[in-house]
């Protein structure tokens, strides 16, 4: 719709939804799935750049439609500058272990670095998609420190450990407050409220995910070591197959039993998150019930697991659909005021964060 | 044409006139004209409308789709040829890798393994024993450990190893044996009971025609290759294009993995020619092993899986050792097999432990 209406000036109210039709990513899932295998995969960076134009172009605020500006060559130089750091860090490693026992030990800070690599990579990813959004002609862009972030992070995962997971909902908040309070549009500033994320009852789901989690691991563990310790024992009592297929089968109830308990806490985090997030005077929430993730997440695994994978793009769509059409904005903001910065963003796309399989979309 | 213009400074939406004239689009914009060729303008579908922007230009330009369509006469970014190009770099690529790293890197193995520095072998053993000593302790009886050092020690002379061999017998009660990079051959208490002297000998010839020929150094690198450069290439990834990519090259690897049995089992037996020694214990020893395989398991499913394991069928390696195998002196004196028997057997060992 071409009408013209010229905002008034002053401040705009907010109103966010996503229009995808889904049966349009089967011709998208089917092309991207073919032209990954005429070149061994290497398309996919122009694959996912294409999935990415396709939901972000279906993505509307105020009816206007948001902007994908990435391009596939900017994730293949990001893959390739990856692919050249993880060799070096495995010459490291290798030529770590050739100083004899005293390498050893200096493994152990290596593979810690690696979590603060995580945490940087995702930063690193969530700036080039930023970077790479624009809205009416005006892009995003998220300031910040990487490695800020990166050491941030390793130092929330060593409290997690510690505290046995019972950190983790404090510092999710944590992780995703840079990540929003460094956002930009144009010249105006994000910010994330962590008193008003906090008011989101996490602990409670949280417990029940915790106790689920355990529950699935001690089921795991447990028939694997009933039926794989026969092995060594006593070979013939229960033929091979069935030592599989038992072992198989309890990893599949873990992760049921896994996913049921954790839908109540993984709504709540991001009810919470949605719950933080401020620009001028607009507020975010975000309507998500357990049972609504529950059934985005049973949903995309049917479709990913009868597909052979093949069906992600349209995985990738649905979820944002689902995520964006749930979510309310409340307040105005003075759009008016927005201003264009030079400030263009990284020049490569997220390789770290594909090289640790981390990036959402 | 009636479009709305975003000026790529504010969010402000502009009323604005197309013209596509000789396949340029102009338009004004705060009174300057614009002139973009419709070949340069990338079209986005945006329901009814189509967003039209140009590489580098800072305007977005947002019409309805039938009109642009009237007065274009298109409506994709139809830079086709360039997608083809693209397209065409991209499946070389991928042809170029395949090529390498299926054909090229196993070609290029053998000769990586025998170019690396001994030394460098050597010191990569000595991690990798540490580390298996965690799951495998060494057996305590050192007369049977001297026994299998000195059948080592020969057969090492005899070969073009570039390492001196070192055998040594570990705790473990699976019926196995491994030849560590740099020389150093481990052989499990299970086999040590489970096996005749000059089934022993045999092993143990088999393990050091592997130090020789540099098996586990090629291993390595092919893997290196097949393993960590897929994985890379493919980026790990759970779709079912990755992992055909990566089962391919597991099988890849398995393939030259049972070539190199077959050839240590060859050469094997000739180190034992060469010291004289009997080579019967290779095929009586795989003769073993097929019968306990059929026995434990249905047919069907050993031979089908016989393409998925490292050695080949033990029948068939039964088989060819026969043809080669010739008499000769027993590997081991019966003091020296007593010894052996005897070293991982933890009561006798271990002074004040037991009755």
């Amino acid at each position: 719709m071409t009408d013209i209406n010229p905002p008034a000036g002053a401040s705009e109210g907010l109103r966010l939804s996503q229009r995808a039709r889904l049966r349009d990513y089967l011709g998208l899932s089917l092309k991207v799935g073919i032209l990954n295998l005429l070149t061994l995969t290497l398309y996919r960076f122009w694959g996912r750049t294409e999935v990415r134009r396709r939901i972000w172009a279906s993505t509307y605020l105020n009816d206007e439609a948001l902007e994908y500006t990435g391009r596939g060559m900017e994730l293949f130089v990001g893959f390739l500058i990856a692919t050249a750091l993880t060799v070096v860090f495995l010459l490291v490693v290798l030529g770590v272990q050739l100083l004899g026992p005293l390498g050893l030990i200096l493994l152990a800070p290596l593979y810690i670095g690696l979590i603060a690599v995580v945490g940087f990579a995702f930063f690193a990813a969530t700036r080039y998609q930023a970077s790479r959004t624009a809205w009416r002609g005006v892009r995003f862009q998220l300031s910040g420190s990487g490695v800020k972030y990166g050491l941030g992070y390793l130092g929330r995962v060593f409290l997690t450990v510690i505290t046995l997971g019972w950190y983790w909902p404090a510092a999710e908040l944590r992780n995703a407050a840079p990540l929003w309070s460094g956002l930009r549009f144009g010249d105006q500033s994000f910010a994330f409220n962590l008193e008003a994320a906090k008011k989101e009852n996490l602990y409670g789901p949280f417990a029940l995910a915790w106790l689920g989690g355990l529950l699935a691991y001690g089921l795991i563990a447990g028939v694997a070591m009933m039926f794989m310790g026969a092995e060594t024992s006593d070979e013939s009592s229960v033929p091979e197959g069935v030592r599989f297929g038992a072992v198989y089968l309890a990893a599949m109830l873990g992760v049921l039993v896994m996913v049921l308990a954790s839908a109540s806490y993984r709504a709540a985090v991001l009810r919470a998150v949605v719950r933080g997030i401020r620009f001028g005077g607009v507020r975010a929430r975000l309507n998500l019930t357990a049972f609504a993730v529950l059934g985005l997440i049973l949903g995309n695994a049917l479709l990913a697991i009868l597909s052979l994978g093949l069906l992600l793009p349209m995985i990738q769509a649905r979820t944002a659909r689902f995520i964006i059409n749930r979510l309310e904005l409340e307040g105005q903001a003075d759009l008016a005021a927005v201003r264009q910065t030079t400030d263009r963003g990284p020049r490569q796309g997220e390789g770290l964060a594909d090289a640790f399989d981390i990036s959402l979309v | 044409m009636r479009a709305r213009l975003y000026d790529g400074q504010t969010t402000a939406a502009q009323a604005c006139d197309l013209e596509v004239a000789g396949g340029v689009l102009r338009f004004e914009m705060a009174g300057e004209p614009r002139l973009w060729p419709v070949s340069e303008i990338e079209v986005e579908a945006l329901g009814p409308d189509v967003r039209l922007t140009r590489r580098g230009a800072p305007e977005r330009l947002i019409v309805q789709a039938a009109a642009w369509r009237m007065s274009s006469g298109r409506t994709r970014a139809a830079d086709r040829w360039r997608a083809f190009r693209l397209l065409a770099v991209l499946a070389a690529g991928g042809m170029g890798i395949l090529l390498s790293v299926f054909v090229g890197l196993p070609l290029a193995a053998g000769p990586l393994a025998r170019a690396t520095p001994p030394d460098l072998e050597h010191r990569m053993g000595q991690s990798l024993e540490a580390q298996m000593t965690l799951a495998f302790p060494p057996c305590r009886g050192e007369p049977g450990q001297m026994a299998l050092q000195a059948l080592g020690t020969q057969l090492g002379e005899v070969s073009d190893s570039p390492f001196p061999i070192r055998v040594r017998a570990v705790e473990a009660e699976m019926v196995n044996a491994f030849a560590l990079p740099g020389g150093t051959i481990l052989v499990t208490g299970g086999l040590i009971d489970a096996a005749e002297p000059d089934e022993l000998a045999a092993v143990i010839a088999h393990e050091v025609a592997h130090v020789e020929q540099r098996h586990a150094m090629e291993a390595l690198w092919r893997s290196v290759g097949l393993g960590l450069v897929l994985d890379a290439v493919v980026g790990g990834g759970t779709g079912v294009t990755q992992q055909t990519v990566l089962l391919a090259g597991a099988a890849t690897d398995m393939r030259h993995s049972r070539q190199s049995e077959g050839q240590a089992d060859a050469r094997g037996q000739a180190l034992l020619h060469a010291l004289g020694l009997s080579s019967t214990g290779m095929a009586t020893f795989f003769d073993q092993l097929a019968q306990e395989e059929t026995a434990g398991e249905d047919e069907a499913a050993g031979t089908i899986w016989a393409v998925f394991e490292s050695h080949p069928a033990s029948r068939a390696r039964a088989e060819a050792s026969q043809a080669r195998a010739r008499a000769g002196r027993p590997g081991f004196t019966s003091e020296a097999w007593a010894a052996i028997g005897a070293a991982c057997d933890r009561e006798s060992e271990r002074p004040g432990r037991g009755p």
